[in-house]
């Protein structure tokens, strides 16, 4: 008899063991990072990657989202839109519940399509301007779009460092060129002239004729608009050819990465930055400390970008109450977060009803190989 | 034109293979078919000017980059897909014409090096045109055609389309190797000197070997733009046209089925590595390397290595059977 019970017993533990486990499968949320882990995006893709690795092995560790593990699916781009486009169509076809990522704006312009067709939210750290023009309501910034940046940054030169010309070195690409268009169309606005429009390819490695037409151009200043790698390549230049006027730039050109790859060539480097783990906020540093532990690394913006993703998502599941892609982006739209409830957002943020985000951001200046805050400017919608 | 059974047979298994693979794929699985198929016709077209007439030709990225603007630029203006299709094979053929004459004067890594300049000339034409090709930002929303008003906007429909519109250009491409034409595309490969002295014509095989080429990047470029929906120039640079060149290497250079395997060797093969994470991409270049190193000759090159190994065998069987005599 006892025996009988102890067996009972033991087939029910086992039972309910099965019963558990599995219900918890089914009911995991299902995560797909879709980054640029090689080709040229290596750098940004890698950040923003690791950044929601530590956003979500953390949601985990305390739970999951409304008590469901996250099931994290993490593949790579190759920094190519068409490969975007395949591994968005592939998690699509595994049932992702959401998609992050990519980090490009070229690639996420791509897959969006799929991601918006599957009804799918897809977050992206994507910054070039007309993302969020194409009306569609799956997609949702972790950044300023170059449209909110760049006033900010001529808004500096003209009132801070009044400058009366600007010479502008921009990346080629879908995100220097989007970024070009934009500042000169805010130096234009306050009557500040372009001296030199000077472009550059992506994965260029010899700055020197680049440089040296800045230096011809004699401006008050130089605006300088590349992706992380190049930047540091430039700035090395900059330094070599002995530039002497203020080198100002939006986000990139003061990044971690940057800083570490361009050494002192950066110091004296200045501009707006959306978001940096130098910025004077508690939550920030105490996010900066626990990146580099984890992954022996500085976090850049975009590492920021991929941590405040994961745990917007997070937030929006619970408003919404339910994992479905239409209500979780119907969540997001038109709704502000504050850091009292949701304390990984890191920063109160407010979706507008396109997707793009609008929070506090700062000036920054680089000094002893270090991003230092000048002052912290407030969200462009007073709420 | 006659095959042999065993050639019929492998041909027959492999064409009902491609016709039941998507019933058994998902979308993503079917997606990478198709551009498998997009990449063969490419390849094809590289094979004949690279394989067959022996010109290093690394522009074929740029000539695909040609074809797929002009689709997409063509599609936007209203013209039919069905119109904008053969306009991008014909200009591609003239534009495979005029990059031909520097061919007739330098040769080898030469005739690499201004290739190489053309395909960046058209790249930075991609992406400085703006008002035509859009720039950095390319072409969004390429529709898929319709034809009859069945559309073939659906990724299985689309599909076979793509499969279609591949056996009929391999099935050309094999008659004209078939013919005296491609006959005489090897004699330019394997001795040109000779070749002109039984009275082919050098000047014209060189230029019609590129030209037709082209045209095949041309098409694939065509049905690129609208499996994608989306062109920009990053795709039609010097990498792309490094792979092309690598994928009918590896496949085995001037062998007719060469390019099929080359291509699904560099677009499958890392997909199928994926498991190994971060590393993926690296044991694909160590494979590579491998197979250069093991088979230069193209993975197509085992049969004849294997005949070549048997022949050997039985020579040296014969010799010591003679020496024992």
């Amino acid at each position: 008899m006892k025996s009988v019970s102890k067996s009972l017993l033991a087939s029910a533990l086992v039972a309910s063991g099965i019963a558990l486990t599995s219900g918890a499968y089914a009911q995991a949320i299902k995560v797909a990072k879709i980054v640029e882990l090689s080709g040229g995006g290596t750098t940004a893709g890698t950040m923003y990657r690791n950044g929601a690795r530590l956003a979500f092995n953390e949601i985990n560790a305390a739970g999951g989202i409304m008590g469901r593990k996250v099931e994290i699916a993490e593949m790579d781009t190759q920094s190519q839109p068409a490969v975007a486009k395949a591994m968005t169509v592939k998690s699509i076809d595994d049932k992702t519940d959401v998609i992050f990522g990519p980090v490009f704006s070229g690639s996420i312009l791509v897959s969006m399509t799929e991601s918006q067709r599957a009804g799918i939210p897809n977050f992206t750290g994507g910054e070039a301007a007309n993302l969020t023009q194409q009306g569609n309501p799956f997609l949702f910034r972790s950044s300023f779009s170059q449209s909110m940046g760049m006033p900010k940054v001529a808004n500096y030169l003209a009132n801070d460092l009044k400058v009366k010309s600007v010479a502008v070195i921009f990346i080629n690409n879908d995100f220097g060129k989007g970024g070009r268009d934009a500042i000169v169309k805010e130096l234009g606005a306050r009557s500040i002239k372009v001296a030199a429009d000077i472009s550059t390819d992506p994965g260029q490695v010899d700055y020197s004729s680049a440089v040296l037409r800045a230096k011809q151009a004699n401006a008050d200043a130089l605006f300088a608009y590349l992706n992380e790698e190049e930047s540091a390549r430039l700035l090395r230049e900059l330094r070599k050819q002995g530039f002497d006027k203020p080198i100002v730039g939006e986000t990139t050109i003061m990044g971690a990465k940057v800083i570490e790859l361009a050494g002192n060539a950066a110091n004296g480097v200045r501009g707006h930055v959306g978001l940096t783990v130098d910025a004077p906020i508690p939550a920030i540093q105490q996010f900066a400390q626990k990146f580099e532990r984890e992954f022996k690394a500085k976090s850049d913006h975009n590492g920021i970008k991929g941590y405040f993703s994961a745990y917007a998502y997070k937030a929006a599941v619970e408003k919404a109450k339910t994992t479905d892609g239409k209500a979780v982006a119907a969540a997001l739209r038109n709704s502000c977060f504050n850091t009292k409830t949701n304390p990984g957002i890191l920063l109160d943020v407010c979706f507008d009803a396109n997707g793009d985000i609008d929070r506090e951001s700062f000036l920054v200046e680089v000094k002893d190989g270090k991003q230092t805050v000048i002052a912290t400017l407030p969200p462009l919608v007073k709420r | 034109m006659t095959l042999s059974k065993q050639h019929l047979a492998l041909l027959s298994v492999a064409l009902a293979a491609l016709l039941i693979a998507p019933s058994l794929l998902k979308s993503y699985g079917l997606y990478l078919l198709t551009l498998w198929l997009v990449y063969i016709i490419a390849a094809l077209g590289l094979n004949l000017t690279v394989g067959y007439a022996g010109l290093k030709s690394l522009c074929h990225a740029g000539f695909m980059g040609v074809g797929a603007y002009t689709v997409a630029i063509l599609l936007k203006a209203g013209v039919s897909f069905w119109l904008a299709t053969p306009a991008a094979i014909a200009l591609c053929f003239v534009l495979g014409l005029l990059i031909g004459f520097p061919a007739l004067r330098v040769q080898l890594h030469y005739l690499g090096f201004a290739t190489l300049g053309f395909n960046l000339l058209l790249m930075l034409f991609f992406r400085n045109e703006e008002w035509l090709t859009g720039g950095t930002f390319g072409i969004q929303n390429i529709k898929r055609p319709d034809l009859f008003g069945f559309s073939f906007n659906g990724n299985l429909a689309f599909y076979y389309l793509v499969l279609v519109i591949t056996l009929v250009s391999a099935a050309l491409l094999a008659y004209v190797l078939r013919s005296p034409w491609g006959r005489a595309f090897a004699a330019l490969r394997d001795n040109p000197i000779r070749a002109e002295s039984t009275g082919v014509n050098i000047t014209a095989y060189t230029l019609i070997s590129f030209a037709i080429g082209a045209a095949y990047a041309g098409l694939a470029g065509a049905l690129f733009a609208p499996l994608v929906n989306f062109i920009e120039p990053a795709p039609f640079g010097l990498g792309m046209s490094l792979l092309f060149l690598m994928m009918v290497v590896v496949g085995g250079s001037g062998k007719f089925y060469g390019p099929v395997l080359g291509s699904a060797i560099a677009l499958l093969l890392p997909e199928y590595l994926r498991f190994a994470k971060d590393w993926y991409l690296a044991i694909f270049g160590f494979a590579v390397v491998a197979m250069m190193i093991w088979l230069p000759g193209g993975l197509l090159s085992v049969r004849e290595r294997w005949l070549l190994y048997k022949a050997k065998k039985a020579s040296e069987k014969n010799a010591t059977g003679v020496g024992a005599v």
